[in-house]
């Protein structure tokens, strides 16, 4: 089936079988940053902002995200580099293979407006870090939504 | 201009943040393969036949081995497999989801055979045997042994008796285990997701018959190991064997259900154990046997050796003898996961004390306070010999600094308005860093250096702390160090990253390279100024004459001057012994038995402390996996072998909401140890002391509704703690 999707704003006109997986499809179109720690859904290294909200991409089959906007985590722009500069300060990242969803998912969080450390963890407790205990993403991530 | 010390952001993270770290999986080659495995649903059985008829007919399939095909594709040994999930064979096709339809199509006749899946049921005569070669499943009994714990035992006032048991752990790694090999008819090049690239490459030449000079080995960037990738596996083998039967680039990743069964499991330790004290709490004699529930191959040599002589811990104990005993069973292989064997001794050991305390009715504080070693260096009952440190100070200082008393005060106070409060704290002393390790230290042009380590980070922001300790030692700034590491094309021969001992180890081999790289260079920085120079700052100086490093590297290269602008160091590292004090607060639900961690505090002995913010992060993410251990983590199986926690949605790793606040503190007056770097380690320091802390914590609070009850095992689950409370 041919599909489109608009990647960090580039757009890309792919043919995939039904059954493949979006996180897979967006892997061999080179963002490699959309990496895959799982196979139920539940890691979170695979997440990605969908029309503005974060996905896990092994849930979701290219097909179904036909004509899509996404956003992953080699995207730049303001609220993404003040969020890669927290994380380097707080030391937020280790092995660095969750990094990526935590930073699209931190994004969403900002983006969103979080008003408290409870909505941060909250909403970062999708995204399963083995290395940091949390803390030092959950303190980049407040810093820069300024709580 | 020093750098060791600071708390710097690490190098690494460029590349990490921007998404640029490149993984195995990452590793694109042209005409990549896709490799497979069919794996046992059986936890034990024979394997009478493997079928690829129907799977080689499959569109993209280009190959498959199997148990028939010999040499270094060793599938089912002995005929047979011996945990759920080991492989019978594997197929290489054109693409991953051709691949895994062609998987399906191979047909292998198992015989299932009965399992033992108990480590006392194991030990039965009758019992199945997992390797029918060694005609029983114990596959290690040794015994450990100092003093007279007899006559200790026979003259103790109080003899405590009791057994602890610690739970099968996954690892977990957020990066599944992959291997990618390619052959191109003169070298063989393997990727792997590994802690020891220099293994891999060791192992691979043996069994494909090539030379160490035509395999090379990469560590590509490793998405987390905890020591569940410090061993060479089947797959990194049979990948590689495929890569160069087919002369073509084979990659295998891992999904995280295989990686659950095929990659070491940790812990499942067992410790029976019997106690004599004198009435005033001295403890006069510790004996027990510790059992490894070792699984299907014993991979995890010296895991169950490694509790039974650091059982004694920071604790004057003159009389001993712990048996350590492994035992197969028909479960994933046990190897190492975080701190291997240190933070069982230390669970034990902290168990035993408040099983003493209690039996004395002797205070938790006081009791330690008599036991501690009070004079460094200090041989341990089984003969261990702790270097440095002052552990009486260390504690007293611990528990004040981490405002143990005033957290028990306030917890009381939250008592009177219905909160369950409990905390604990934990007192360790561990064991790490041990073998060599190598540092190749080129002196580059333009004044610039670059370092290859044999070390294998893979997230402890290594890069960083070696640029720190040799700009320090080579005098000049950290942006002209860069360092490599992960690939055997680099370096001959090394260790790796685990036990907490690379800047130990790989951090002093790096300074005796800068040192001896140094004296290279003053050798032809006196050819050129005629005089003996000092160096200082980049620059050697004599007789009111100076060149700078760039001068005297550039003179070698156009040979005006002799110098090694290369130099290599190997570093012979022993171990040494970080001591420190936790604290733990938890709250229970008493509804639903629920215990949530509050915070969690770490005060530290490490000798020199690289770097204060890698360090913290050391400490904060060994904690929470401590603490999940304490609360969270088992791998369960059923009685027939199957293992019923087969992903992530099933096996309970803490996410950001479980994580407590930690505060992480190190010594005021820390004891460095005489390795050059002065380092003792941080990496596991904090998973050892967090599941003692949290264990007592949790009991603290139990022992609110409920007095006397004592916790035995991990995980405590809210289930375990409703049934407590009943």
């Amino acid at each position: 089936m041919k599909i489109t999707l608009k990647v960090n704003g580039v757009l890309h006109e792919v043919d995939v079988e039904p059954r493949k997986l979006l996180v897979h499809v967006l892997r061999e179109l080179g963002y490699k940053s959309v990496r895959v720690g799982c196979d139920t859904a539940t890691c979170g290294a695979c997440t990605v902002l969908i029309d503005g909200r974060p996905v896990k991409t092994c849930n979701v089959l290219a097909v179904q995200a036909d004509g899509a906007e996404i956003y992953t985590a080699d995207y730049s722009d303001e609220v993404m580099e003040k969020l890669r500069g927290a994380f380097k300060r707080h030391h937020a990242a280790q092995c660095g293979f969750c990094t990526s969803g935590m930073l699209t998912t931190a994004y969403y969080l900002v983006r969103r407006g979080v008003k408290s450390e409870e909505e941060v963890v909250e909403g970062l407790s999708g995204v399963l870090c083995r290395c940091t205990g949390y803390q030092n993403i959950v303190d980049a991530v407040k810093e820069v939504a300024g709580l | 201009m020093k750098y060791v010390g600071r708390p710097i952001p690490r190098v690494e993270d460029e590349l990490i943040l921007r998404g640029k770290a490149a993984y195995v999986d990452d590793v694109e080659l042209p005409g990549m393969l896709y490799a497979g495995f069919v794996r046992s649903p059986y936890a034990h059985a024979r394997v009478l036949k493997v079928d690829f008829s129907d799977a080689l007919k499959m569109p993209g399939v280009v190959a498959a081995f199997g148990p028939g095909d010999g040499g270094p594709f060793n599938f089912a040994p002995g005929g047979k497999v011996r945990y759920q999930g080991e492989a019978v064979a594997m197929v290489v096709a054109r693409d991953r989801y051709l691949l895994y339809d062609a998987l399906e199509k191979v047909a292998v006749d198992y015989e299932p055979l009965p399992a033992v899946l108990d480590i006392y049921e194991a030990l039965r005569p009758d019992a199945p045997l997992v390797d029918e070669s060694l005609g029983s499943n114990v596959v290690h009994d040794k015994v450990y042994e100092g003093g007279d714990p007899d006559r200790a035992l026979k003259e103790a006032d109080v003899v405590v008796e009791g057994r602890f048991v610690i739970q099968r752990i996954i690892p977990s790694a957020m990066e599944p285990r992959g291997v990618v090999a390619t052959y191109d008819g003169d070298v063989l090049t393997i990727w792997s997701s590994t802690q020891v690239p220099f293994d891999v490459r060791k192992e691979v030449a043996k069994a494909l018959g090539l030379p160490l000079s035509r395999v090379r080995a990469i560590q590509p960037f490793v998405g987390g190991a905890f020591g569940s990738k410090l061993l060479v596996y089947p797959e990194e083998i049979w990948v590689a064997a495929a890569a160069y039967r087919l002369k073509a680039p084979v990659k295998w990743v891992a999904t995280r259900s295989e990686d659950f069964k095929a990659a070491t499991h940790g812990r499942a330790l067992t410790l029976e154990y019997r106690v004599g004290a004198s009435r005033d709490g001295r403890i006069l004699a510790v004996t027990g046997t510790v059992y490894a529930d070792a699984g299907a191959y014993y991979w995890g040599e010296g895991l169950a050796d490694t509790a039974a002589q650091m059982l004694p811990g920071p604790y004057d104990i003159r009389h001993g003898r712990v048996r350590a005993v492994a035992v197969l069973t028909n479960k994933t292989p046990l190897s190492a996961y975080r701190g291997a064997g240190r933070p069982e001794a230390t669970l034990f050991i902290e168990r035993i004390m408040d099983h003493v305390a209690d039996v004395l009715g002797m205070d938790r504080v006081e009791i330690r306070r008599r036991n501690l070693i009070r004079q460094l260096p200090y041989r341990n009952v089984f003969g261990i010999t702790y270097d440095t440190g002052d552990y009486p100070t260390a504690f007293e200082r611990g528990l004040e600094r981490l405002g143990y008393r005033d957290l028990k005060r306030w917890a009381d106070e939250e008592a009177k308005r219905g909160r369950i409060i409990g905390v604990g704290f934990s007192v360790y002393v561990e064991i790490t860093t041990f073998g060599y390790e190598t540092a190749v230290l080129r002196a580059e042009r333009d004044g610039s250096f670059t370092l290859y380590t044999a070390l294998t980070p893979h997230g402890q922001g290594l890069a960083t702390a070696l640029a720190q300790v040799l700009a320090d030692e080579l005098e000049v700034p950290m942006e002209r160090i860069k360092v490599f590491w992960g690939d055997t094309a680099y370096v001959g021969d090394g260790i790796g990253t685990m036990g907490s001992r690379s800047i130990t180890a790989g951090g002093s081999a790096a300074i005796l390279a800068a040192r001896r790289l140094k004296e290279e260079l003053a050798k032809a920085a006196e050819k050129l100024l005629g005089c003996r120079p000092v160096y200082s700052g980049g620059i050697f100086q004599c007789g009111g004459n100076s060149v700078t490093i760039e001068e005297v590297v550039k003179a070698v290269y156009r040979g005006k001057a002799e110098a090694q602008l290369t130099v290599e160091a190997i570093y012979r590292a022993d171990a040494t012994f970080p001591f420190g004090v936790h604290v733990a607060a938890v709250e229970l639900d008493p509804e639903t038995g629920f215990v949530r961690p509050l915070l969690y505090r770490s005060y530290d002995d490490v000798g020199v402390v690289v770097n204060p913010l890698l360090a913290a992060g050391q400490a904060i993410g060994g904690a929470l996996q401590g603490i999940a251990q304490a609360l969270y983590e088992e791998a369960v199986y059923d009685e027939s072998g199957n293992l019923l926690t087969p992903n992530l949605a099933f096996y309970y790793v803490p996410t950001a909401a479980e994580a407590p606040r930690y505060e992480v503190y190190f010594a005021d007056e820390p004891h460095p140890s005489k390795h050059p770097t002065g380092t003792k380690g941080i990496g596991e320091a904090a998973t050892i002391a967090s599941t003692p802390a949290v264990v007592m914590a949790v009991e603290d609070a139990i022992r609110r509704l409920k007095p006397g009850v004592r916790i035995d095992k991990t995980p405590i689950t809210p289930e375990d703690v409703w049934r407590l409370l009943r």
